[in-house]
């Protein structure tokens, strides 16, 4: 009996220990399980969860083609960790290879334009990272990778490259080394090209493996959209080859000629000389980067006599066949001051034809001043002048236009011709657009649109069309600029076989800091086919060195013409020119 | 609580069977084993999407150096010096034909180089041209042994033009 209660005893205190054990247990469960269970959850996921951001990829820039201009690539940077470089073992064909570290870097050296000594050099030390090469094309990072050397790896990072150079890369801008847009088109439609950046989350083991199937995208990743330009890339090559050409024969600062389509005002080339290449901004001055197309304003002269003769037959002040006496000398009536001709010549009648293809002054003077000086200045801020274009090009100058009201009597003459207001070469070309367009002048178009690649359209430019002067008025004016390229002096030589040209050429003296210097801008603007519009097409050159008259612009503007009719198969002029008189007594020369 | 006294041989009936230990831990090893394979798999099938995800990656970058190739070879400023250098000149002056009219519009001039006043030769900058990659070297090669052409000529990829300063692109 004795020993029979020891053991009752012995498994009662068993018993309640279990018991007890199991309470406080079950206690610790519940506060694990219930009470605490959320926070320590979260606690256990914050230790597993890591969070990445997926880079958007930047969109592609299109020419109306589709040709690529700008695209997103990656390269990579290329390092080292000094502390493990040592010969590598690999099993190649079932043999053991053991390559030194001279064998490595013999190899690599050249694949990263490093010499031999600076390679090792870098690759000598006991530090963890060491860069080697910075931002690499992928075929040379593809054979490093290859070489299966243990300490050396890799860093990817987006880059943008220009496959065509620095065709169009004044309106293309280009981007900083860190992705930021630093100019033109990549800065202004950045929205448009930037895209938006994703957020994943996953899990990882204590090991920092990735747990497979956790992962969740917090933020879906959006890549930037496709801003597609109206700019056509071979007639843009086409055109920066003949003023790359021009500007180095005539020694000239810059060149400009712009393309415009003149139906829908679609600018199918903008071409500079000297252009930049946004693969390599820096190899050019600073000045060279932008556009200036959009960014520079010059004293137009003689290419706004056109404009004026426009203004004149809209007003009906004067018809085709209407005539002035124009001397080599025009007297005003204010202190002793005249207007001049640029040549010598004994007392013209002219008609407004003849104006234009003698390039009068004075006959454009006598003219131009029958119309309200008020009215002249609603005319040219309808042509476009005075105000940056609805492109609002980054940078875009408005040009120099003072209200009218401010004009002082000289001005209010020499307008007439191009003085005393600064124009930009595009605001020159879609005044040249107005004019063939029947009169009415459209809103440059520069972008098409911004897609995405689902073909959402993010961005469509909103044109807006403006009658400038009548249809019958433009067609006349049109009739009298054909004129210039049929017996001008100068005009002949943009003269296109088989097609009607109108056009008008342009000197202007460049003055700075109100005196004028012994430089010019010399330009030629036109339209072909003149019975059917088809291009405008405007050509300035800035201070070609020793060169005084417009001659030299011809040349350029016929070339670029040329090809753009060839290029879009535009049929010859199967019409003459109208028979208007245009010679130095007022009276018509026939065509020959 | 109690305790009951058994017989030797009711304790006998109550000790736990052979079989049931039995089934007991072989269903447990089943269910171990059952969970390992599982295991195996999805760490397999890990192993098999790392795979696929660096070959995806390896694919793209391929894909890239060839499109950055034919980028550079495509580029206005290559076709202009492989032109040129093949003795080409643009003719500005077109001819066209109006097939409704049996019409010939312009007449058929040969070009005229010298007096073109127009550059043939590329003068617009891109330092992206030249980009050559093992890509051509190994796609030429594989051309030239279907046709049977020898191949001795082919550790160089192409003909290197060059005009100026302006690095261009290899072309056949």
């Amino acid at each position: 009996m004795g020993a029979h209660a020891k053991y009752s005893r012995r498994l009662g205190i068993f018993a309640f220990m279990l018991v007890a054990m199991v309470i406080a247990l079950g206690f610790r469960l519940v506060d694990f399980q219930v009470v605490r269970a959320e926070e320590i959850q979260q606690a256990s996921l914050d230790r597993r969860e890591v969070t990445r951001t997926l880079t958007a990829l930047r969109g592609n820039i299109v020419d109306s083609t589709g040709q690529v201009l700008a695209k997103t690539v990656f390269r990579y940077d290329i390092n080292a960790a000094p502390k493990n470089v040592g010969p590598v073992r690999t099993l190649r064909d079932g043999v053991i290879v053991e390559r030194s570290v001279m064998d490595i870097a013999l190899e690599l050296a050249p694949l990263l334009g490093l010499d031999l000594d600076d390679l090792l050099s870098r690759l000598d030390g006991d530090t963890e990272y060491v860069n080697l090469a910075k931002l690499v094309d992928a075929d040379t990072y593809n054979q490093i990778r290859d070489m299966n050397v243990p300490w050396i790896f890799s860093d990817r990072f987006a880059d943008r490259l220009y496959p065509n150079g620095a065709v169009a890369g004044n309106l293309l801008g280009f981007v900083g080394s860190d992705g930021t847009p630093l100019a033109g088109l990549e800065r202004q439609y950045n929205t448009c090209l930037a895209g938006v950046d994703g957020q994943e989350t996953y899990e990882r083991s204590a090991e920092g493996v990735k747990i497979p199937t956790s992962n969740v995208t917090t933020q879906p990743i959006e890549d930037g959209g496709t801003l597609n330009l109206t700019i056509d890339s071979n007639l843009q090559f086409f055109a920066q080859q003949v003023l790359a050409d021009t500007v180095s024969e005539l020694n000239a600062e810059w060149a400009s000629a712009v393309v415009i389509e003149v139906e829908t005002g679609r600018i199918l080339a903008a071409a500079e000389a000297p252009s930049v290449d946004p693969n390599d901004p820096a190899a050019v001055p600073s000045a060279d980067r932008g556009s200036r197309i959009f960014q520079t304003s010059f004293e137009p002269g003689s290419i706004m006599k056109s404009i004026t003769t426009g203004m004149v037959l809209d007003s009906g002040v004067a018809n085709e066949f209407d005539t002035v006496e124009a001397p080599d000398r025009l007297y005003l009536d204010f202190n002793n001051e005249y207007i001049k001709d640029s040549f010598d010549h004994e007392d013209f009648t002219l008609s407004l034809a003849g104006v234009l293809r003698y390039s009068s002054n004075t006959g454009m003077t006598e003219f131009g001043r029958q119309i309200d000086r008020d009215a002249r200045g609603d005319y040219l801020e309808k042509f476009g002048f005075g105000v940056p274009t609805s492109l609002r090009f980054e940078g875009e100058s408005g040009g120099i236009l003072r209200p009218a009201s401010q004009w002082d009597e000289m001005t209010n003459l020499t307008t007439l011709f191009g003085q005393g207001l600064a124009v930009t070469p595009i605001q020159m070309a879609y005044a040249y657009q107005a004019l063939a367009n029947g009169g009415v002048r459209l809103d440059p178009i520069l972008v098409d649109s911004c897609t995405s690649a689902d073909g959402t359209v993010y961005y469509k430019p909103n044109q807006v069309s403006t009658r400038v002067i009548s249809e019958s008025a433009a067609r006349v004016n049109l009739e009298a600029m054909e004129k210039v390229v049929e017996f001008g002096g100068v005009g002949k030589t943009a003269r296109i076989p088989d097609y009607r040209v109108a056009g008008k050429t342009g000197t202007a003296e460049i003055s700075e800091n109100g005196v004028y210097l012994d430089q010019y801008a010399i330009s030629f603007y036109g339209v072909a086919p003149a019975e059917n519009p088809k291009f405008v097409v405007g050509v300035t050159i800035y201070r070609p060195v020793g060169v005084s008259n417009s001659a030299m612009a011809t040349p350029p503007f016929k070339a670029i013409m040329q090809q753009a009719l060839k290029h879009y198969r535009v049929p010859p002029s199967t019409t003459e020119s109208r028979n208007i008189p245009s010679n130095r007594y007022g009276l018509v020369d026939e065509n020959d | 609580m109690r305790v009951f006294m058994l017989s030797a041989q009711e304790a006998r009936k109550l000790r736990p069977s052979m079989v049931s230990a039995i089934v007991f831990i072989l269903g447990l090893v089943a269910v171990f084993a059952l969970q390992l394979g599982l295991n195996m798999m999805v760490t397999q099938d890990a192993y098999e999407l790392r795979a696929l995800q660096a070959q995806k990656r390896d694919l793209a970058t391929d894909v890239q150096i060839i499109q950055e190739e034919v980028a550079s070879l495509g580029s206005p400023q290559n076709l202009a010096d492989a032109a040129h250098q093949l003795g080409m000149v643009a003719n500005p002056s077109s001819v066209l034909l109006d097939i409704q009219t049996n019409r010939v519009f312009g007449e058929p001039t040969p070009a005229d180089g010298e007096s073109l006043g127009i550059a043939s030769a590329n003068l617009v900058a891109n330092s992206a041209l030249g980009s050559t990659s093992r890509f051509i070297t190994a796609s030429l090669l594989d051309a030239e042994l279907l046709a049977g052409v020898s191949t001795e000529s082919n550790t160089v990829a192409g003909v290197t033009l060059q005009s100026g300063l302006i690095p261009a692109s290899p072309t056949r």
